[in-house]
């Protein structure tokens, strides 16, 4: 039955909040978890539910994503027929010069790959959500209720309400309204995960290009509450929006919770990355390493705690790693202290630095930078 | 050709379900995995796997070679099961020199000038093409790697005599008296069209064993063929006992004195399952051990090797020991000296193994895959079990 779905990603969303995170990347292709890009999430999660053809619309910015994704072959997306296509802007000359508006520019930009889907419908998603769904049920859930858009949403809010919409969801179980970027948070927050046919898709695209509507929230769910039929589902399991420094730092931390690592890494749902071929992690004599989550390759002479190490992380004799997110290939050299800090890829600490953020501003290094 | 239809007998309790190439080694590895990495890190692109016993599991491992990069449109990995041939013919693999003869046909499909041969069942780091170049400067009919051994070991092994050119003049298997200390590593370059006579000959000869020490080396010598012998100095171990698979893993711990794992110049692929990272509890004592992802330790582990989604409980202690994917040690229990293979469960306070305490008895205790140790129960060291072990102290 999942053949008749298709995966259409939003792959070019982008956050300036995450500052240095973001300086070389766009939001969906930033490390999170010890060993992922944020868009493995979302991936993963179609190929689970036996999605066979994934869009990832792109626009700028992309080159990490690209290098991240390859030809699709560790999400099983390398196939003859279908499987993982790119979508750059194309079709059109000078428009979205400055990037999309919104999600309805971003499909009529790829106006022509969408009218030769070969599946019935079509689910709409973005690449900057780390959440692990059962877009299988959710699927199920869209065909039982005959609906024309089912909208995935959670009960318990997470974002930031001025970058998040919000469903108002009537007595007959249908959306009956949205709010969209409000100063606060009301009703169940969108996860921004839209299924519907394709057909109404197209006709949509069409529409909202005639109309100039840029946004798919504004333009169609707003805008149609009353005369589509656009039913919630409810998914109430780990999000993390990355929408800022200090947001990414404390979803990166939430992950040291046993229950968010259940719902993230579901064992019959398991998350797909690049593989990197790195040997076990070596934890060496007088190391310390306690609450902490680290990936393959990592080398631990001194001491990491309440940490997220991802792959090929060092950490020198003495130096002393607490409360910190470090990313493939840090070098955390002798004696260096760390609190309180995000350390890009291959950033290397010098011997006896001590670099101290905090919680609610956590110190962001830039990618290959020497401290 | 790589010669993985060893059953691997001395490692019974571990190779029950699995050819010895596909026993896992070194935390993300299996067996096999170090010369399939050499063959693509040497450039070698065409490799057979030939396979008899058990090769379910390690066809499945190999697949297309994809993590090897040996996934190609001309070449790439192929494997080579014993089949029959027209008029009922056909047999199973006789011995070592009789499975590259039965893939005369697969050899010269690929035409190639030279032929390396491997074994499936050993742990090093080699660049062939060092030893290909030896092969090709000395002009010899087979070249064949070999390890300088202490004196006093060299009667373990098959030991080359050779003359001032490294020549080979001699070969004596297990010698008592060795002549030299250069010990036969089984890694093995012929001239093709060489190899191929001496495997027909052989073939022909229902006296010989069809392998290659025993017969295909001595004939070569005898008829005066060029043999020569090329020195590799570095890691190696053959991993083909419980003790030598035990000590093989605890190497890999200190790189000083094994293989540099992390080494990125010569990288060991393998074929890794989709595991999170792994999680270090609140209360874990980490030191001088392996970890792999998915696994989480909340308990105690010293000089270990833990593979893939190996769960350590509270209080548990792991010492000295291997412990296999998917392994499950409960709390209070304590393993030591110890390999359990994958998804065994270890009960709570059980025990398994113990320090070495001088005695004849004493040795590394293992537990065979899929079993469960009952709580409280203890196995003792040098153990083999291969049934699930009732709580409460049964033996």
């Amino acid at each position: 039955m999942m053949n008749r779905l298709h995966g259409i990603i939003f792959s070019y969303l982008s956050n300036p909040d995450l500052r240095e995170l973001t300086q070389n990347r766009n939001t969906c292709s930033i490390p999170y978890g010890g060993r992922y890009r944020v868009i493995d999430f979302m991936l993963s999660s179609m190929v689970n539910a036996g999605i066979s053809d994934v869009g990832m619309i792109v626009h700028a910015n992309y080159q990490s994503l690209l290098d991240h994704v390859g030809s699709g072959k560790d999400w099983d997306l390398s196939r003859k027929h279908g499987g993982l296509r790119i979508l750059p802007p194309f079709g059109y000359a000078g428009k979205h010069e400055n990037g999309y508006r919104g999600r309805m520019d971003a499909l009529a930009g790829v106006r022509s790959y969408l009218q030769y889907i070969r599946q019935d419908y079509v689910v709409l998603a973005g690449g900057d959500v780390a959440v692990n769904l059962p877009l299988r049920d959710i699927f199920e859930a869209h065909i039982r209720n005959d609906a024309d858009i089912t909208a995935v949403c959670t009960t318990h809010p997470m974002g930031d309400p001025k970058g998040s919409d919000y469903f108002s969801i009537g007595t007959g179980g249908r959306i009956t309204d949205v709010s969209v970027h409000p100063s606060i948070a009301q009703g169940c927050e969108s996860l921004e995960v839209y299924v519907l046919s394709k057909d109404l898709l197209l006709s949509l695209v069409d529409h909202c290009a005639a109309h100039n509507i840029p946004s798919f929230s504004v333009g169609v769910l707003q805008a149609m509450s009353g005369q589509l039929k656009i039913c919630p589902y409810i998914y109430d399991g780990y999000a993390a929006r990355l929408q800022s420094v200090a947001g990414y730092f404390a979803r990166s931390m939430e992950l040291l919770d046993p229950a968010v690592r259940a719902d993230l890494f579901a064992p019959e749902r398991p998350i797909r990355t690049k593989d990197r071929s790195d040997p076990s992690t070596y934890y060496g004599p007088n190391s310390k390493s306690v609450h902490s989550l680290v990936a393959d390759g990592c080398i631990i002479e001194g001491e990491v705690e309440n940490s997220i190490l991802f792959r090929g992380v060092r950490v020198e004799k003495g130096a002393r790693v607490s409360n910190c997110v470090l990313m493939q290939g840090t070098s955390i050299q002798a004696g260096a202290v760390l609190k309180y800090a995000i350390t890009d890829k291959n950033v290397r600490v010098n011997p006896g630095r001590m670099l101290m953020g905090h919680s609610t501003y956590p110190l962001a290094i830039a990618k290959n930078e020497i401290v | 050709m790589l010669l993985a239809g060893g059953q691997g007998s001395r490692l019974h309790a571990l190779t029950s379900h699995v050819a010895k190439p596909a026993v896992p080694f070194g935390g993300k590895y299996r067996i096999i995995d170090f010369p399939l990495s050499n063959c693509i890190n040497s450039g070698i692109d065409t490799v057979g796997v030939l396979t008899q016993y058990r090769p379910l599991e390690l066809n499945a491992y190999i697949g297309n070679g994809e993590p090897w990069d040996l996934d190609r449109s001309y070449g790439g990995v192929h494997i080579l099961p014993p089949y029959m041939r027209e008029g009922e013919k056909g047999t199973w693999y006789k011995g070592t020199a009789n499975a590259i003869y039965q893939n005369i046909n697969f050899l010269e499909t690929y035409d190639p000038e030279y032929v390396l041969i491997l074994s499936g069942d050993h742990i090093y780091k080699m660049d062939y093409t060092e030893l290909l170049r030896r092969h090709k400067e000395a002009q010899a009919a087979c070249t064949i790697a070999v390890l300088e051994v202490p004196m006093s070991e060299a009667s373990r092994f098959g030991i080359m005599n050779v003359d001032e050119n490294d020549d080979i003049y001699e070969f004596e298997e297990k010698p008592k008296k060795p002549k030299s200390n250069l010990a036969s590593m089984g890694i093995y370059i012929f001239t093709w069209s060489k190899l191929r006579k001496y495997l027909e000959a052989d073939e022909a000869d229902e006296k010989s064993a069809n392998d290659f020490g025993k017969n295909i080396i001595p004939a070569m010598l005898s008829n005066g063929e060029k043999m020569t012998a090329y020195r590799f100095h570095g890691y190696w171990k053959d991993v083909g006992t419980i003790d030598s698979l035990w000590d093989a893993n605890m190497d890999m711990l200190a790189p000083e004195n094994g293989i540099d794992l992390y080494d990125t110049e010569w990288p060991i692929y393998a074929r890794t399952p989709i595991r999170p990272p792994h999680f270090m509890g609140p209360e874990a004592r980490v030191e001088h051990a392996m970890v792999t992802s998915g696994c989480e330790v909340y308990g105690s582990v010293e000089n270990s090797v833990l593979f893939h989604s190996v769960i350590v409980e509270e209080g548990a202690v792991v010492r000295y020991s291997i412990l296999m994917p998917g392994t499950v040690v409960r709390k209070g229990a304590v393993v030591e000296y110890a390999i359990v293979a994958e998804n065994s469960v270890i009960g709570e306070s059980a025990r398994v193994g113990s320090s070495p305490d001088g005695t004849e008895d004493w040795g590394i205790a293992v537990v065979a895959q899929n079993l469960n140790i009952g709580s409280g129960a203890v196995v003792p060291p040098k153990a083999m079990v291969t049934r699930n072990v009732k709580g409460g102290g049964a033996k």
